[in-house]
């Protein structure tokens, strides 16, 4: 099923472009025609602002909009609807958390830690929060493999870390990082956790009580859905405790001309008019995951890859970058003497679409001191068949550019 | 391979790919650019040393795409020896050859191998990644020749 023409026929993207061999899902995914649909007809059938009007149209509309916010709630795991936030995207919950929860408790001497797997947007705002507050943002090693040093983990732990912030599945790497190890560890210091789970709320089972981290971000765009929205979600009792940090309509309770009263999580965090249609793109995007087995899904998914490594492993001159034992549909690589833009660039006349560069993990790339490297990452629309393509034309690479 | 892979490789990238003319790094040249996209990670420098008015010695070293490595490496060719003056009339050309709908046919066969570059936008800023920088470089040196004369 996964994988197979019978599937393929629900993108849309693949009628319009059929010789494409789409393997950079990592980035963005496809999106199922009920999706593109869905948002089409809210805006032919149902367009209205939320929470405002009481016609039956604006009614309509808002009902829907948060009957998404359960489905979310049940997508993760979550159990109350006030622990999911909409915001534009992983990046941006991330930079919530880092303003609204983080800031307000860092002093100088405190810590933070992340692990050195992260991309930008799970780097970046903790490393501002650090240097604002005069904190330590402290890295967790990985080894040549890309897995996380968990004994390093653990020493790094101290009475001043504040948080810790982790990806779920590296971007570049692919390696599946040992959360619910993690977060037991960091909470018998009393230390809360932050997840990223951008590249893996696509594929993989997510119950964030069974993980008990604290919060959890995830893309719409990653999980066939539309772009512009995100998930952030916070355990209930951080959340009230968390001030806003975007102010004006709908997230209030009063307001005169001198002083405002907020609203309560979820409308605190949700300033001015949403992404009403991204938020019903997202609902219809998880009716669609919620057809599969999520274990089948990530078995698919994990056998690509094995299959993809170990075909590319025969290829001469070609080197895997951290060749976890934790596999998952992303590889990253490296070929002798080619640099990954020309390689995207041949692959890409061939209509096989991969990420060449430094994926937003420049620290990860200096670390293992490449500047850059081709990622193939994979999705339920792909199979072996574009593998085996795919290594074909990675060996006449290597014979035109030698 | 493909017609259109063939034409934006040919013979010429390729060759200064593999065989990069002045590829050293020089740290006491008395001039080093940085030609960096932090989007890829080509990261060049250039090494000038002038003489009154002219380029007297070009050099790079760095790392980056078979696109970016071949258009430094011409650059640094073309360049060395060339009066400031010169060397902008050159900067100009090449950024016609590479923007122009017109085909370029003034004999630079260099320049007319980088035409090719306008099939692949994604590799426009590959190619121009060194010439911008000598760009800037060379309005700043004639620039503050030209303030220099007129005080």
């Amino acid at each position: 099923m996964f994988g197979s023409t019978l599937l393929r026929r629900e993108f849309p993207i693949f009628n319009y472009n059929p010789q494409l061999i789409y393997l950079d899902s990592a980035a963005t995914s496809h999106k199922p025609s009920r999706v593109i649909d869905g948002i089409t007809d809210f805006y032919k059938k149902e367009n209205s602002s939320i929470h405002r009007g009481v016609y039956e149209l604006a009614a309509r509309a808002t009902q829907k909009y948060e009957s998404v916010r359960q489905k979310v709630s049940n997508f993760i795991g979550a159990q109350k609807t006030s622990e999911i936030i909409y915001t534009s995207g992983t990046t941006s919950a991330i930079n919530l958390v880092a303003q609204s929860f983080l800031a307000p408790r860092l002093k100088g001497g405190d810590r933070v830690i992340v692990s050195a797997l992260e991309h930008h947007a799970n780097l970046i705002p903790w490393q501002m929060a650090c240097k604002k507050a005069g904190a330590q943002l402290k890295i967790i090693p990985i080894d040549d493999f890309g897995n996380i040093d968990l004994n390093a983990f653990k020493q790094l732990l101290t009475s001043r870390t504040k948080l810790v912030a982790v990806t779920h599945v590296s971007n570049v790497l692919g390696t599946m990082i040992p959360i619910s190890e993690m977060i037991e560890m960091a909470h018998q210091q009393g230390v809360p956790v932050l997840v990223d789970g951008a590249q893996s709320a696509a594929h993989y089972p997510i119950d964030v009580k069974m993980l008990d981290c604290d919060f959890f971000t995830f893309s719409g765009h990653k999980i066939f859905g539309p772009t512009g929205i995100g998930i952030l979600y916070g355990k209930a009792d951080l959340l009230a405790e968390m001030e806003p940090c975007k102010y004006g309509g709908d997230m209030i309770r009063r307001v005169t001309y001198q002083e405002t009263t907020f609203a309560d999580a979820p409308q605190k965090f949700e300033a001015g008019t949403t992404n009403i249609a991204g938020v019903i793109g997202l609902g219809y995007a998880i009716d669609f995951i919620n057809r599969f087995d999520k274990k089948e899904m990530s078995d698919f998914i994990a056998d690509l890859g094995a299959y993809t490594r170990s075909a590319l492993l025969g290829i001469e001159g070609l080197s895997i970058l951290g060749d976890t034992q934790k596999k998952s549909g992303i590889v990253s690589f490296t070929l002798d003497g080619i640099h990954p833009h020309d390689i995207a660039t041949f692959l890409g006349e061939y209509n096989i679409a991969i990420r060449a560069g430094h994926h937003c993990a420049q620290p990860l790339m200096a670390l293992f001191g490449v500047p850059a490297t081709s990622r193939i990452s994979f999705s339920i629309y792909n199979n072996r068949k574009e593998v085996d393509f795919l290594v074909e034309k990675l060996k006449a690479i290597q014979q035109f550019l030698a | 391979m493909t017609e259109r892979l063939k034409q934006l490789y040919k013979t010429i990238i390729l060759k200064h790919n593999n065989e990069p003319c002045q590829f050293e790094k020089r740290e006491e040249a008395q001039y080093k650019l940085e030609a960096y996209n932090p989007l890829c990670g080509d990261h060049f420098h250039l090494y000038l040393n002038l003489e009154e008015n002219l380029i007297k010695q070009i050099s790079f070293f760095g790392y980056g795409c078979a696109i970016s490595k071949a258009a430094t490496s011409v650059l640094v060719k073309q360049m060395e020896g060339l009066d400031l003056d010169s060397a902008q009339a050159l900067c100009l050309e090449f950024e016609k050859v590479i923007q122009s709908d017109q085909i370029h046919n003034k004999g630079n066969e260099a320049f007319e191998a980088f035409g090719a570059v306008k099939e692949f936008p994604a590799r426009l800023p590959c190619v121009k990644l060194s010439w911008m920088e000598m760009t800037n470089f060379l309005k700043d040196q004639l620039s503050n020749k030209k303030s220099a004369s007129d005080q």
